[in-house]
């Protein structure tokens, strides 16, 4: 299986807790022969490297300098993120059997790539806009709800941590039940619940 | 040869020489076409894309959706769609541009993956359309094509804000990513050269066009009752068409109003709306000239067409204009034109022979043009025919789209040497690094 795993924060890069989390996961993954690419962001330490847990990771940065807020930054920074995206898809034999992407931020570019190459994503759930302000109807608010919106509608399936971060997703976006799985990473499952979710929606035929 | 191209795609690497047959196709990306209008670029993707499509070009237009416009029609051979343009609010401009180019690109790429032949070139123009055009070029591997109709730092006269800057870099970030650069005038050409600090082989000047024949269809009505609704049979008609924005110059026109009406008896008619449309409207009140200049707003095409035909002159005062379709239009109407002498317009009046150039920024000099065209009969009407017999000779979008197609098939043939058109072909097992990551 091949895998390609989209995060805004990976180490070194450490904003919230999301880098470690997507770290550590890389790394289980790897250990189950998973090939697994991680596409993040980073100031300057552009370019791909091989980790020494084995995963392939690939930094970008923002072309565009200069910007107004986050959505500028995070809009322009999708197309990064979608390039380098499509030149892993191209040097494996054009088989991605999906992406795996954390919080809105680079939903864009999954959105695209879904559409343009026909692979596959889970959309992984840290935290919603609604949970982050509340009933706040900004239209910078808006903005980020309706990027939100279309990551639970184009995605195969949603992985959240919790229940409770699924009742709130439903309760939001009405996304249908059955489309959210929760994987829990305390348990000791937690590897093996989160391949059989990757199998579900790359149709687990594809494993190498 | 027959309408159809032959690419020959050379897999320089392999040693192999295969003939490919198939149709030139493309796809166009535009915020703005028809019925949208907002500047210059929906007419000019119009008449390119169908000029195009009659020179044995498949063409894709991929726009902004309008209301009473249907998603997908076809026009004179040339597909159009149009695409959900983010109805959700934004914070800014800039904001809505980048989320209605992820609706756009994601329409354009499931588009782009059902044609049978693929689309060959991805032609974006201006940055209101730069993420979508870089995302397909990269996940469908074809060269982007680029028209930068205009820059953010003509248009503001320098870079002065963030949201500035940030659309400068995009623009940058645009060219960078394009394979040819397109430009409507030898004066962009080398503006987009200093601005973004690109070799000269990346740029190649194609004009823009005009249609002649929308004006001489309107050569047997009879515009007498047309004009009077405008102005006064004894008043002279000055045309201004533009929007209401700084870079036009409109404020040179406002100050210029009274130094004309001095000479001559005449309504300023200023179509078109913008920003300083209060601020005029307060300096024509302070004048008490209300009765002499109309602002006429937005006008549809059939009252355009038939005022620039009815317009004793058509003045274009702009400070930055990186071409000028406006004073095309006019000498296209056989009304004789006054243009400041900037950017492309300079090209396109030959002063005291197609028309009448005055310093840019300068009321005086304004008036003075103005007046001498509308106080010498002989001289207007010599200036109307040479004007005309230009514009059949050198605007003529027949002869445009033939360019335009020569530059689509020059950047295949380049491309087709490069190793993304024969690595899709023999896809090879990934090296320690991943090329151009």
């Amino acid at each position: 299986m091949r895998v390609i795993i989209f995060s805004w924060e990976y180490p070194p890069r450490v904003v919230g807790r999301l880098a470690e989390y997507v770290s550590a996961l890389s790394t289980q993954l790897v250990k189950n022969k998973v090939e697994t690419n991680v596409v993040t962001y980073h100031e300057f330490l552009t370019g791909a490297t091989k980790e020494a847990n084995g995963v392939n990771t690939f930094r970008v940065s923002n072309p565009v300098r200069t910007h107004i807020g986050v959505l500028t930054w995070v809009l322009t920074l999708n197309q990064e993120v979608e390039r380098v995206a499509a030149n892993i898809y191209f040097s494996s034999h054009k088989q991605i059997d999906l992406i795996d992407v954390y919080d809105w931020h680079f939903v864009p570019a999954a959105v695209t790539l879904k559409a343009a190459l026909d692979i596959p994503f889970v959309y992984s759930v840290e935290s919603i806009e609604d949970q982050r302000s509340p009933a706040a109807n900004t239209p910078y608010s808006m903005a980020i709800k309706s990027i939100e919106w279309l990551g639970f509608y184009e995605a195969k399936k949603v992985n959240v941590k919790t229940e409770a971060m699924r009742d709130d997703i439903i309760r939001v976006y009405q996304v249908p039940m059955e489309k959210i799985v929760v994987v829990n990473p305390n348990a000791n499952s937690w590897t093996k619940e989160l391949l059989s979710l990757y199998n579900s929606v790359s149709g687990g035929l594809k494993n190498r | 040869m027959d309408k159809r191209t032959i690419i020959v795609i050379q897999f320089g690497f392999w040693g192999l020489e295969k003939p490919v047959k198939c149709e030139l196709s493309v796809m166009m990306l535009s915020w703005e076409f028809p019925p949208r209008v907002i500047g210059g670029i929906s007419p000019h993707v119009f008449f390119l894309s169908k000029s195009l499509a009659q020179n044995g070009v498949k063409v894709y237009v991929v726009t902004c959706d309008f209301p009473g416009a249907p998603a997908h029609e076809v026009i004179d051979g040339v597909e159009v769609y149009r695409v959900d343009s983010y109805k959700t609010p934004s914070p800014d401009f800039a904001t809505w541009v980048y989320l209605m180019n992820l609706n756009m690109q994601k329409e354009a790429a499931n588009l782009a993956k059902k044609l049978p032949n693929g689309v060959d070139v991805f032609h974006a123009h201006d940055w209101l359309v730069a993420t979508s055009g870089i995302g397909l070029k990269h996940v469908f591997r074809k060269p982007l094509l680029v028209t930068m109709h205009s820059t953010e730092v003509g248009r503001r006269d320098g870079i002065h804000t963030s949201a500035e800057k940030m659309i400068g870099e995009t623009e940058a970030w645009l060219t960078y990513e394009a394979w040819k650069i397109i430009c409507c005038s030898d004066y962009m050409v080398s503006h987009v050269r200093w601005a973004f600090g690109l070799p000269a082989d990346k740029l190649a000047m194609v004009p823009n066009g005009v249609n002649p024949y929308v004006y001489t269809a309107l050569a047997k009505e009879d515009l007498t009752a047309f004009r009077r609704r405008w102005a006064l049979p004894e008043e002279k008609i000055v045309l201004f068409v533009g929007r209401l924005v700084y870079e036009k110059g409109i404020h040179v026109l406002v100050n210029a109003v009274s130094k004309v009406l001095e000479k001559v008896n005449a309504k300023f008619i200023i179509v078109g709306s913008g920003y300083m449309k209060e601020q005029l409207l307060t300096i024509v009140r302070s004048m008490k000239m209300e009765h002499k200049v109309l602002f006429a707003g937005f006008a549809d095409d059939a009252t355009l067409l038939r005022l620039q035909k009815c317009a004793d002159v058509s003045v274009v005062p702009s400070l930055f204009e990186p071409f000028g379709i406006v004073a095309l239009e006019a000498m296209a109407a056989r009304s004789p034109v006054v243009v400041s002498d900037t950017g492309g317009l300079s090209e396109i009046v030959d002063h005291d022979w197609s028309g009448v150039k005055v310093y840019p920024n300068n009321p005086e000099s304004l008036a003075w043009g103005i007046v001498k065209i509308l106080t010498d009969d002989k001289y207007k009407d010599y200036l109307v025919e040479n004007a005309y017999r230009k514009i059949l000779d050198k605007y003529d979008w027949d002869r445009i789209a033939q360019r335009t197609r020569k530059i689509y098939e020059d950047v295949l043939g380049e491309y087709s040497k490069s190793f993304w058109a024969y690595r899709s072909e023999f896809p090879t097992e990934r090296g320690p690094f991943i090329q151009g990551s």
